[in-house]
């Protein structure tokens, strides 16, 4: 395409558009009347749902009914476009003949005389936006650091090696009932917390009661047994309790399967033997679950009779054992 | 070269008449599930309660009623709940207005003891006591002194007389016996050593389930899972689904005060009151999925439903694109 063919571009060119017994056109598209009629079908159709859609919300009928007749109407309507466009249009691929896109010459000699004289001035380094452009990019940078060093501290100190357990609290339920020598029988199973985390009226009064030191209390026996040497005093009338925090990673250890007697964790299937302390017996768990020194206080109630001696739950970087 | 026109107009509709009948189908079948699972539910679970009036027809005498106020636990414990006793200690009945405990009638006994011989001594000893006649522990475990309300949730429940006395667990399935028969064994059993608890009646009139719920997801879920669909736990053992089968109240009261096989056993921690509101949770709610949703996709959670929203949902749309741009 040469210049000499340069037209100008308002010029009325009539494209040639396939003929409608074009190889590639469709069966439909052949009798386009019949087509006409069923994608009219299919969009009258829509409007039907529609009208149903509108009566069903105007009459507050079941929500099932108007959104069913929305979403059909929906379906309709952009299948009958979809179907128009696709049946009913000319399909390509189509090749438009036409004029040439270049300037002239002459113009092109014009523009790129301006440009190298005015480059001179125009087209130079911008130190100052460069410099702000960088300065906002290094704050943004800075911001976006912020979570990250809020990350790296404080350091935890002791927080992760203690729970709420002390000397001498009485074990009470999840609506801050106490727990009695004879609330559970043997074969019997609950969660405890610390007498001060759970209010009868308000429920848990801090999270740590919730999460940290929860606690199973299982009735194993009628009888103290003997979980570890050293822990002889620990099971008082057959009760023996044990963090609920898996050591793997820190699941509640809640399935308790009395006839195995077996704490099962549900995430990944650690097992703990509840008569030998809660040694693992299968899965990934690495330690035994902490178990609570228990005993009762003059008015009979059970008690922790000393607060864990291990951190509970998953293990940590700076923990020791 | 062109194909005749029906072949040509058919295989430009497969596609998305299909994908409108998948999707059709796939619909209806939302919303019934009912349809799909199949009839699950049995119907041999009829419930029979004892009711206080027929207890006091034993042959016993003068019967000794006592009241309890104050009681704190109140837990299916005849020592914290008001009851009825024989004046020679015999317990007849006890409870409170969420739940009676009361043992079968003492004309049940020796009905009981028939039954008891030809359907259960072969694996539990003559006596029930886990003993067989030569002396020697027997396949079944000694039953005496499990109280009445065990031996009836065992039987009613289908679980006893076993199929496989192998197997790992007792599978529920339809009853062998009546739920008379069932009371019947348990007034035998219980005869010989009588204890607690004894079959309890449920009166859920005042029932709270919405507290039920928080109980149940605090005792119950952890083995059940919060639907109540079952699952899986330690050497070959699973926690029961709950849903889809006429489980009675009954035996729902009596699996939790009396912990069949591995299931804890909760007393102290339930009052009776807590235990009729879970009972309501279970059999009013869990029992029965109504899954306004749509299909439950077996309860199991977000994975199974993401599974499916991305195969059917992003499969369909990616369909449906090509369809559209779809050359003749």
């Amino acid at each position: 395409v040469s210049d000499t063919d340069h037209q100008p571009s308002r010029t009325r060119v009539p494209m040639p558009i396939a003929a409608l017994s074009d190889p590639h056109m469709g069966d439909a598209a052949k009798n386009p009347d019949r087509t006409e009629k069923i994608i009219g079908l299919i969009l009258f159709v829509s409007i039907v749902f529609f009208a149903v859609a509108g009566a069903a919300y105007v009459q507050n009928w079941n929500p099932w009914t108007f959104g069913g007749a929305l979403g059909a109407g929906l379906f309709a309507l952009g299948f009958g476009l979809t179907a128009w466009g696709k049946y009913l249009m000319p399909q390509g691929p189509f090749v438009e003949e036409r004029h040439t896109l270049a300037s002239t010459s002459e113009e092109r000699d014009t523009m790129s005389a301006a440009l190298v004289e005015r480059s001179a001035v125009v087209v130079k380094r911008r130190k100052m936006l460069g410099g702000l452009f960088a300065a906002g990019a290094t704050v943004f940078g800075i911001v976006a650091a912020f979570p990250l060093i809020r990350s790296l501290g404080p350091l935890p100190g002791t927080s992760l090696e203690t729970t709420g357990w002390r000397k001498g609290m009485v074990l009470v339920d999840s609506t801050g009932r106490p727990v009695r020598r004879d609330t559970l029988v043997v074969g019997g199973i609950m969660t405890v917390y610390p007498q001060d985390t759970v209010d009868p009226q308000n429920g848990f009064i801090t999270d740590q009661g919730q999460a940290v030191d929860q606690t199973v209390l299982i009735r194993v026996s009628d009888q103290p047994f003997t979980t570890e040497p050293g822990r002889e005093s620990w099971t008082p009338d057959g009760y023996v309790a044990y963090s609920k925090l898996c050591t793997h990673l820190g699941c509640p250890v809640g399935l308790y399967e009395q006839e195995l007697e077996l704490l099962v964790c549900p995430c990944h299937q650690s097992m703990f033997n509840v008569r030998n302390g809660a040694v693992p017996q299968f899965g990934p768990a690495p330690r035994p679950l902490p178990q609570m020194h228990l005993g009762y206080n003059d008015d009979g109630y059970l008690i922790a009779m000393a607060p864990y001696n291990q951190p509970v739950g998953p293990g940590f970087w700076e923990r020791n054992s | 070269v062109r194909a005749p026109i029906k072949r040509t107009v058919g295989s430009r509709f497969l596609l998305p008449v299909g994908l409108l009948s998948v999707a059709a189908l796939a619909s209806l079948a939302m919303f019934f599930p009912g349809a799909l699972a199949g009839a699950s539910g049995h119907s041999d679970a009829a419930q029979v309660s004892i009711t206080p009036g027929e207890v006091t027809t034993h042959a016993c005498g003068t019967v000794n009623v006592k009241g309890v106020t104050n009681s704190v636990t109140n837990a299916g414990n005849p020592f914290l709940s008001s009851s009825k006793t024989c004046l020679n200690g015999h317990l007849i009945s006890y409870g409170n207005t969420a739940i009676t405990y009361a043992n079968p009638p003492q004309a049940f006994v020796s009905a009981g003891r028939l039954l008891f011989a030809q359907t259960c001594s072969s694996c539990h000893g003559s006596e029930a006591n886990g003993v067989n006649p030569e002396g020697q522990a027997a396949i079944g475990p000694n039953l005496q002194g499990v109280g009445a309300a065990t031996v009836d949730f065992w039987v009613s429940t289908g679980r006893m007389p076993a199929t496989d006395v192998q197997a790992v667990e007792a599978e529920r399935k339809p009853s062998r016996l009546t739920p008379v028969q069932a009371l019947e064994l348990a007034a035998w059993v219980n005869s010989l050593d009588p204890a607690v608890p004894a079959v309890p009646n449920p009166h859920l009139a005042g029932a709270d389930q919405s507290a039920g719920q928080d109980l149940f997801s605090l005792n119950c879920a952890a083995c059940h899972t919060i639907e109540g669909s079952g699952d899986a736990l330690a050497f070959g053992t699973n926690a029961p689904s709950l849903q889809n089968r006429s489980v009675t109240a009954q035996q729902v009261v009596e699996a939790i005060r009396t912990g069949p096989a591995n299931m804890p056993r909760f007393s102290g921690n339930l009052t009776d009151r807590q235990v009729t509101d879970i009972v309501s949770y279970v059999t009013g709610r869990l029992q029965h999925p109504t899954n306004p949703g749509g299909a439950a996709l077996g309860g199991v959670g977000p994975v199974a439903e993401g599974f499916v929203a991305l195969l059917i949902g992003v499969g369909g749309l990616a369909l449906i694109c090509f369809w559209i741009g779809e050359r003749s």
